[in-house]
């Protein structure tokens, strides 16, 4: 499903002339499978944010390649990988990533609008999600107007929306209190397992990390080791 | 993304800022309503300028004033065997060509009298160029006249006190002869001076027809038509060529048998409008010297083309500098809405529909702008036709004469500043709309935290 191929990437900063090369990942090599949940674990700053955006295309790798779903992704042009995301990739981010002007259920709606579906099916879909996450009732409520895990569901929402096989999420429970994580966690499980989406998580929790399938430890932008839990 | 929903999403950012979407509209209106009244008073100007010229005259005529001789520069009149080559041309309708009398003649029935031009025509030309009886028949006898329609309404009684006229010029009913004209004796008086002396011979005539009143309101028609015969008949008498009145202060002039036989007012009529340059192009080559409505429309038009496009390009600095009002405003936009840019491009938004809803938005302001600018403009318009008339009675205390258009909006001028207020919108929309393209996902979403 998603295979990452001696990819390695650094950070260029400071002025021209006075430039600093600060390498961040160096030969990752790894695969998730179908169905898989694998999470990556690391320290703060050992690059697991970095990885996770490479995989997203939101920034591009120095070398190496990264393919998801069969598709060589990691030299796509913004607009193929945009078009690629919509269609095969679903995010969940640890500050929920909601836009602040629309309600839940338009936050909801947007990648059905993105992707040019008709208003009607768009509605049906749209309060048809909600219900699944319970917040059919704040689909009128904007962000502001509601509590982290609400807006986390309301987030979880929109990437479900339009049925990616591939969940990205960094964090994801980074805001939420833990009663909140538990419900969080026990969901995605559920996902995985009823609608075989695939998860790639990042987090350095390890109640998240446990309910990997294989978990993947970053140290100093290399893969330290990769564990494969037994209870799932 | 379907149109619909870009539009939607557009209405939606433009109520987020209303009180700046609201002063970008309005400057660009201002700009467009600015273009529009400037370009207004040109073609305001225009209209009433050629509605003058072709008032005044027939549009499908081609006066002839003569040709011009070679080497010697100079011209001389038109003669029978031009009228025959004129007849010729293709698409002429009509040649008419008449030959005036030097000489205002002096007519009378009984106690009435009127001075008047007098003029020999040929009808069967001048029938076919539109010439039309509203009473009586077309002159067969050698005596028999013609009088124009406003010839019996000048015809004052003899005694008739200076103020004869009323003050819209006309004779007032109790001096005007109220009896028949049709059948009645006319007499012409024609003077010349001999040995010093100035001596009077008098004609008797029959006025057998009256033409037709003429279609334009302010158009007079006085003059008698005479025959060719009685011309002979005067230029007997005055030794004169066309009854040329000799004066006792000056020579002789040598040179006036060149009159002879010659007509003093040729008028060439078209088919129709179109055919009118293509005849004038063929009398040019030919050396004739003509005038028509058309040739100086076509020279009106052209001066009032560069002035209009004068005044449209002033117009569109005005909407330059409204323009780059909207450029602010999509700038400022563009980054208030980066946050949410960069979130709708991690969802997977195509740049080009985020860029497409930008130039949208942009294009939205200048079309409000240039809808809202072009109703003004109709309003000032009319206020302006309406009041400036008023101010110049004010100003000289009298009712203004010229009717003059001061402003006119005909439909392509509207047309004109949309799309120059559409083209500088989307030029001035588009590194904004770009910029939003650029923004950096990972930057935009980390802002929001
Ligand atoms: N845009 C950037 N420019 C320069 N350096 C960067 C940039 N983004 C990240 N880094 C650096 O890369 C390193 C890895 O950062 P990254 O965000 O991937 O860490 P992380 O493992 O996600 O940490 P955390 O657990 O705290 O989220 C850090 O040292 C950071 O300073
Ligand atoms: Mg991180």
């Amino acid at each position: 499903m998603i295979t990452v191929k001696k990819l390695s990437h650094d950070f260029v900063i400071g002025k021209k002339g006075r430039q600093t090369i600060i390498p961040i990942l160096r030969d990752i090599s790894f695969s998730v499978e179908k169905g898989e949940i694998v999470t990556i674990v690391g320290r703060s700053g050992s690059g697991k944010s970095t990885l996770l955006n490479l995989v997203s295309g939101f920034i591009h790798p120095k070398e190496g390649e990264i393919w998801i779903s069969g598709e060589k992704v990691s030299n796509l042009n913004e607009a193929k990988f945009a078009d690629f995301r919509i269609h095969n990739l679903g995010f969940i981010f640890q500050s929920f990533q909601l836009i602040p002007s629309m309600t839940a259920f338009q936050n909801v709606e947007l990648p059905l609008i993105l992707k040019g579906i008709n208003e009607g099916e768009r509605r049906k879909q749209t309060e048809e999600m909600l219900k699944k996450v319970g917040l059919l009732d704040y689909q009128d409520h904007y962000p502001g107007e509601l509590s982290g895990g609400q807006q986390q569901r309301v987030s979880i929402a929109r990437a479900l929306i339009v049925n990616p096989p591939i969940i990205l999420a960094d964090e994801p429970t980074g805001s939420l209190d833990s009663e909140t994580e538990e419900d969080l966690l026990k969901f995605i499980k559920e996902l995985n397992r009823d609608l075989g989406i695939t998860f790639l998580i990042i987090t350095h929790d390890d109640k998240v990390a446990e309910i990997g399938h294989r978990t993947i430890e970053l140290r100093d932008g290399r893969i330290f080791e990769e564990v494969r839990l037994v209870c799932n | 993304m379907q149109l619909k929903d870009q539009f939607r999403f557009v209405r939606q950012n433009m109520k987020k800022n209303k009180t700046r979407v609201f002063m970008t509209i309005l400057a660009t209106a201002m700009g467009c309503a600015f273009l529009i009244v400037l370009a207004s008073v040109g073609f305001g100007l225009q209209k009433s300028v050629v509605k003058e010229m072709t008032e005044q005259r027939v549009i499908t005529q081609i006066d002839v004033h003569g040709k011009e001789i070679a080497d010697q520069g100079g011209f001389r009149p038109v003669s029978e065997k031009d009228i025959q080559i004129f007849e010729k041309l293709k698409d002429v309708k009509a040649v008419t060509r008449r030959k005036m009398l030097q000489q205002e003649g002096n007519f009378s029935i009984g106690n009435y009298q009127e001075p008047a031009q007098t003029v020999v025509a040929n009808f069967p030309s001048e029938v076919k160029a539109g010439l039309e009886l509203s009473a009586g028949r077309l002159p067969k006898g050698e005596d028999e006249v013609v009088v124009g329609y406003n010839f019996p309404l000048n015809l004052a009684i003899k005694d008739a006190p200076d103020d004869r006229y009323d003050d819209k010029g006309q004779l007032k009913a109790e001096y005007r002869y109220t009896g028949k004209l049709i059948g009645e004796k006319l007499e012409i008086t024609v003077r010349q001076l001999k040995d010093g002396k100035q001596e009077e011979k008098t004609i008797p005539l029959t006025v057998v027809g009256i033409s037709k009143k003429p279609t334009r309101e302010w158009a007079e028609d006085r003059s008698v038509f005479i025959s060719d015969t009685i011309l002979t008949e005067i230029e007997n008498f005055t030794g004169t060529p066309k009854g040329y009145l000799l004066d006792p202060n000056s020579e002789v002039p040598k040179d006036q048998d060149i009159h002879e036989n010659s007509f003093d007012e040729v008028k060439i009529y078209a088919r129709n409008m179109e055919a009118v340059q293509g005849i004038s192009d063929q009398l040019k080559d030919m050396n004739y010297a003509t005038y028509s409505v058309v040739n100086e429309l076509k020279e009106v038009n052209m001066i009032f083309m560069i002035a209009k496009a004068g005044l449209i390009f002033i117009g569109t600095i005005a909407i330059l500098i409204a323009s780059i009002g909207i450029y602010n405003t999509m700038t400022m936009a563009v980054t208030e809405r980066a946050p949410d840019i960069g979130i709708m491009k991690a969802i997977g938004a195509n740049p080009k529909t985020i860029k497409r809803i930008f130039l949208l938005e942009s294009s939205y302001i200048g079309l409000i702008g240039a809808l809202i600018g072009t109703l003004v403009s109709y309003g000032i318009s009319y206020a302006v036709n309406f009041a400036i008339p008023l101010i110049i009675k004010q100003a000289f205390g009298k009712e203004t004469e010229i009717n003059i258009i001061f402003s006119d909006i005909p439909f392509i001028l509207p047309v004109i500043c949309i799309v120059i207020c559409y083209g500088v919108t989307i030029i001035s929309g588009y590194r904004p709309a770009q910029r939003a393209t650029r923004v950096d996902v990972l930057k935009a979403m980390r802002r929001e935290v």
